[in-house]
């Protein structure tokens, strides 16, 4: 970090500041917000059922075989720590094919869709989302012999996190 | 921006079928396409659009991330150790950034 940076990076530093001030102040907030980004919670979360009801394909899922942890209250909305792990036990005849998240309230609720192959021997992920507001978050995994397993978890939210 | 992917593994010498649990963490704007500039200009989108792993030609696992995820995409995963070879990790975005990442897995004989 060279010295003649210093005041660029000061200026901008300020401007976040100034920046993250507004969107606190009650009055402003809404409007800052409307400037800052076009993204819209979802109003139900019929979007959600509809991305679930498509990996489905009409088989109902079970409620158990697989874990969904989320913090309760997410400390940071830009960055929500989630794990998924498929409990019911994998054999080399039997896999998960694939697993999707599913943040209900997000603009664009499909957070993520992960494949595993035969050879993968595990089904296990973790990853960071951004949460627009509190919402319940969904995983849905599918097993090689087509059956389909469910878990949900809600995430309380202060702020959204989707103007990062 | 292409700087070299933070990489953790549980082992690099598993035992046959041990799990071997993976954590990687990119930088990556994930510019989401919804936000504005302060001239309320859209700013293009630019987010990560494909993770994959493959131990050798073997595809452990792929990942298509949407808008929903966290910027530095920090993906981990899990995969059983049936064979010795090279972990590929491949990472695409929208704007046609590549990059990649190798570890060398090494079965320890039964």
């Amino acid at each position: 970090m060279t010295s003649s940076s210093e005041p660029d990076r000061r200026r901008i530093l300020l401007g976040a500041a100034g920046a993250a001030l507004g969107a606190a102040l009650p009055l402003s907030g809404a409007r800052a917000q409307e400037l800052a980004t076009t993204a819209e919670a979802q109003p139900d979360s019929a979007e959600a059922d509809r991305i679930a009801a498509e990996f489905l394909g009409g088989v109902a899922p079970q409620a158990s075989g697989l874990k969904l942890e989320a913090p309760e209250t997410a400390d940071n909305p830009a960055a929500v720590p989630l794990h998924v792990v498929v409990t019911e036990p994998l054999a080399e005849d039997l896999w998960c094919e694939e697993l999707i998240v599913i943040a209900e309230r997000n603009p664009l609720p499909l957070a993520c869709r992960y494949r595993f192959s035969a050879a993968t021997g595990a089904a296990e992920v973790a990853l960071r989302v951004r949460l627009i507001q509190s919402m319940e978050i969904r995983a849905l995994a599918r097993l090689s012999d087509g059956r389909v397993l469910e878990a949900r978890a809600a995430v309380e939210s202060g702020v959204g996190g989707c103007g990062m | 921006m292409s700087r070299p992917p933070r990489i953790w593994m549980s082992s690099a010498t598993p035992a046959q079928g041990e799990v071997v649990r993976v954590r990687a963490q990119m930088q990556h704007v994930m510019e989401s396409g919804f936000r504005l500039d302060w001239n309320g200009a859209p700013l293009e989108r630019n987010l990560l659009t494909r993770f994959e792993a493959r131990l050798n030609e073997t595809l452990l696992i792929e990942w298509e991330p949407g808008p929903s995820i966290s910027q530095n995409p920090y993906v981990e995963f899990a995969f059983a150790a049936r064979e010795s070879g090279t972990l590929r990790m491949l990472w695409l975005d929208d704007q046609g950034m590549r990059l990649e990442a190798e570890r060398e897995i090494l079965v320890a004989p039964a």
